[in-house]
C-alpha cells in the first residue's frame, strides 16, 4: 500500500529530441547518445551525452562524452560538439576505456564534471570509479583533477562504483551514486553480470568525499538482485524526489521485461528515503522508441519548469527524449 | 656506511614441496617476534596457468628464535583466501604486513586484479587476527586504501607501523606505465599515510623518497623504523626497463628522517649488495629490518625477486 503522503509526479512526453545517428559526433563515434545531463545557459540548454566508437583493436566500445545545445524548446538542436569534451585516461587510468556518464554541476561559477570512468578486466567485464573534471570554458572542455578517481571501492562497496549525480543542498555537497554488490556468473552459463545498488555520500567542497560506506539507500523492489542505476534527484514542492533506472541483474538486454525501467523515491531530509514507484508517473510508450525500456533519467530545471531527460529502448543506441512536469 | 654482515638463504620454497600454493617464491618477507620463534610472512605463488600467468598467496613459517635458520613449523595453508569474482584481491594476496594489535594481529595487504590493456592492478586491503597471526579475516570485500586523484593505479606494498598513537602506512603508488619494447611496465614510488583507527586513512599525497637512477626510477618496500631519534627507512629501487636482470636490477637504499614527513635519501650508507654470485648475485630486494635480542637483522630478497627464497643479514657495529 502507497505512503498516504506519497507525492504523484506526473509528466508529459515531449518525445524524443536527438538522434545520435544524424549527426557527426567527435572521436568517431556512431550510435549510442546514453545518460543525457543538462547544462542550463540563458539562450540555450547543453545536453551531455555518452556516445560510443569501436576500438579498432578488439572491437570492443570505448564511451566518450559528446554534448549537444537545444533551444530552450527542445524542438531544435544549434550545435553538436566537434570535438572532445573530456579525453579518455591514460594507460592503465580508471577511465582509460570510457566515459559515461559525466553529471554536470555549476557551482560558484564553475562547471564541474563527474565521470563515471570504465576500464576493462579478465574476469569481469569491467570496473568503475567515479572522477572529477573541472571546465573554465563554460563547458565546452572539461580537465580532470587528476589521473586516478575521487570516489572508488572500499572496504564495504568492493567494486563499480560509478553513475555520480552531484548537488550542493545548504552548504554541502551531496553526490548519489551506485556501487556494486555482486559479480555472478549466470547459472545458463556467459560472461558474469552485476548487481548494483545507489549510495550517498557528502562533502564540503566537491572533491573530498565522505561515503556511507555500503548503506543502500533505496530499498529493493524486485528482488536482492535489482540493479540500480544512475539516481537523479530534484526539489520539487516541498519533497526531495529521485529517479532512478532499475531492472534484473540477468537476462535484461533482449527480455523486455526485465529491462530497465525507471523507479521513484521521496524524501524530507535528503537521509531518509521512500520508494514509490508508483509516484514516477512514467512509463514506456505503446509503441516507438521508448516502448521497451527506459533509462538513465536525469532531473533538472530550466526557466521555471522540470524537465525529465532519459533514454529508450536498446539503453540509448538511438537518442534521447525528454517529459516536462505538469 | 652500515656494516650488513650477510649471513645466507633462509628459507628457499622450491625445498618444501607438499604445498601446492607454494610452489616457488618467498617474497617480501615481515616478521612477528614470539617468545621462541619468529614468524615471517611472505608471499609465494603456485605454479603458474595454462597461460603463464601467476596467483599470488601469503603464508608464514617460524623459525626457531635462538637460530633462525632452522623452521620450527610452516604454514599449511595461505592466511587468506583470495578474493571472489570481480573483488580487488582475486588473483592475489601480496605482499603483507602486519602488527600486533593487543592481542590482535591486524595484516594489510597488497590485493591483485587483472587488467586488459596492462596486466595487472592493486589496491592495499586489511585483515584481522584473532589467534596470533595464524589465520586471518579480511575487513571487507574491498580494498582499505586505494586509488585517488594524483595515486590512479597500483596502490601496493604495504608496511605498517605505529608510532605514537597514530597507525602509519609505507606504501607504493604507482604513477606511470611505461611501454618498453611494447609491453607496459609499472612506474611506482614511495608514499605515506596515516590513521587513527587503521580504517579511515589521510594520505599525503607526495613522493617521500626523491628518484636516483632515472626520473622513471621504480621504488618497493618502505621499511620504516625508529632508533635513537630518527626514523631510518630501508627500501629498494630500480631502473624502469630490462630490469630483470643484474644490471638494472633492484637494490637496496636507504633514508632517514626526523618527522616521517621529510626524508634525506643516502644509498651509499646502505651497506648491502648484490653478491659476486649464488642466490643474491643479481638483485636484492625488499628488505626488512627488525631487532632481535639485542641484535639488529635484515630479511631481503635474491634473484628474480625473491623466486629462490630470502635470506638474512646481521648488522654488524651501529647503525
Amino acid at each position: 500500500m502507497r505512503h498516504p503522503a506519497a507525492p504523484q509526479l506526473r509528466w508529459r512526453k515531449l518525445g524524443k529530441i536527438f538522434d545520435p545517428a544524424r549527426f557527426e559526433l567527435p572521436n568517431n563515434c556512431e550510435q549510442f547518445a546514453q545518460s543525457p545531463q543538462a547544462l542550463v545557459f540563458d539562450s540555450l540548454v547543453r545536453i551531455y551525452f555518452s556516445s560510443r566508437e569501436r576500438d579498432s583493436s578488439n572491437g570492443k566500445y570505448l564511451s566518450h562524452v559528446c554534448f549537444a545545445d537545444f533551444t530552450k524548446d527542445f524542438r531544435h538542436v544549434i550545435r553538436v560538439t566537434d570535438r572532445s569534451v573530456i579525453d579518455l585516461g591514460k594507460l592503465g587510468c580508471f577511465d582509460e576505456h570510457g566515459i559515461f556518464p559525466m553529471n554536470i554541476l555549476r557551482h560558484g561559477g564553475r562547471i564541474y564534471g563527474y565521470t563515471c570512468g570504465w576500464s576493462r578486466r579478465t574476469s569481469v567485464s569491467v570496473e568503475t570509479s567515479v572522477g572529477l573534471a573541472v571546465s573554465d570554458d563554460d563547458g565546452l572542455t572539461f580537465r580532470r583533477i587528476g589521473e586516478g578517481p575521487i570516489l572508488t571501492s572500499s572496504l564495504r562497496e568492493p567494486f563499480l562504483v560509478g553513475d555520480a549525480f552531484v548537488r550542493v543542498h545548504g552548504d554541502q555537497f551531496h553526490m548519489w551514486y551506485i556501487f556494486g554488490t555482486a559479480w555472478k556468473r549466470p547459472a545458463a552459463g556467459g560472461a558474469p553480470e552485476r548487481t548494483y545498488k545507489i549510495g550517498h555520500a557528502v562533502s564540503r567542497d566537491g572533491f573530498a568525499w565522505e561515503k556511507e560506506e555500503a548503506r543502500q539507500i533505496i530499498a529493493d523492489r524486485l528482488d536482492l538482485e535489482e540493479s540500480q542505476a544512475l539516481p537523479t534527484v530534484a526539489r520539487i514542492g516541498d519533497r526531495y524526489h529521485m529517479i532512478f533506472c532499475y531492472r534484473q541483474s540477468t537476462d535484461f538486454r533482449e527480455n523486455k521485461g526485465r529491462g530497465y525501467r525507471l523507479g521513484h523515491a521521496w524524501s524530507r531530509d535528503l537521509t531518509n528515503w521512500t520508494r514509490d514507484d508508483v509516484g514516477v508517473g512514467i512509463d514506456v510508450s505503446a509503441e516507438g522508441w521508448d516502448s521497451d525500456m527506459l533509462c538513465y533519467p536525469n532531473l533538472f530545471e530550466c526557466d521555471g519548469r522540470t524537465y525529465l531527460l532519459y533514454n529508450g529502448n536498446e539503453f540509448g543506441r538511438h537518442g534521447f527524449g525528454i517529459a516536462v512536469l505538469e | 656506511m652500515f656494516n650488513w654482515n650477510k649471513l645466507g638463504r633462509v628459507f628457499n620454497p622450491r625445498e618444501i614441496g607438499d604445498r601446492s600454493w607454494l610452489h616457488e617464491f618467498a617474497q617480501a618477507p615481515c616478521t612477528l617476534v614470539f617468545d621462541d620463534f619468529v614468524r615471517v610472512y611472505f608471499s609465494c605463488r603456485p605454479p603458474p596457468d595454462e597461460n603463464g600467468q601467476y596467483c599470488s598467496y601469503s603464508a608464514f613459517v617460524d623459525l626457531k628464535r635462538n637460530n633462525l635458520f632452522e623452521i620450527q613449523k610452516l604454514a599449511v595453508q595461505p592466511i587468506l583466501p583470495l578474493g571472489g569474482i570481480g573483488e580487488f584481491d582475486e588473483f592475489g594476496i601480496y605482499p603483507v604486513s602486519v602488527i600486533r594489535d593487543g592481542r590482535d594481529v591486524l595484516a594489510y595487504y597488497g590485493g591483485w586484479t587483472r587488467c586488459e590493456s596492462v596486466p595487472f592492478n592493486v589496491a592495499i586491503g586489511a585483515a584481522r587476527s584473532l589467534d596470533g597471526g595464524e589465520t586471518f579475516r579480511k575487513l571487507g570485500r574491498g580494498p582499505v586504501l586505494s586509488y585517488s586523484p594524483n595515486e590512479p593505479f597500483i596502490l601496493s606494498g604495504p608496511k605498517i607501523r605505529r608510532f605514537g598513537d597514530r597507525w602509519y602506512l609505507f606504501y607504493i603508488a604507482g604513477r606511470k606505465w611505461k611501454l618498453v619494447d611494447g609491453r607496459p611496465e609499472p612506474v611506482y614510488r614511495i608514499r605515506m599515510a596515516w590513521s587513527r583507527d587503521g580504517i579511515a586513512w589521510t594520505k599525503i599525497g607526495r613522493d617521500l623518497i626523491e628518484s636516483r637512477l632515472e626520473e622513471d626510477e621504480a621504488q618497493a618496500s618502505p621499511d620504516v623504523f625508529w632508533r635513537d631519534g630518527r626514523y631510518h627507512m630501508f627500501f629498494c629501487y630500480r631502473r624502469s626497463a630490462n630490469f630483470r636482470g643484474r644490471e638494472n636490477g633492484y637494490r637496496i637504499g636507504y633514508a632517514v628522517s626526523e618527522d616521517l614527513l621529510h626524508w634525506t635519501r643516502d644509498d651509499s650508507k646502505a651497506g648491502i649488495d648484490v653478491a659476486d654470485e649464488g642466490w643474491d648475485s643479481e638483485m636484492i630486494s625488499y628488505p626488512h629490518v627488525f631487532e632481535l635480542d639485542g641484535r639488529t637483522y635484515m630479511f631481503y630478497l635474491g634473484n628474480q625477486v625473491g623466486r629462490e627464497g630470502f635470506g638474512l643479514a646481521r648488522l654488524e657495529g651501529e647503525l
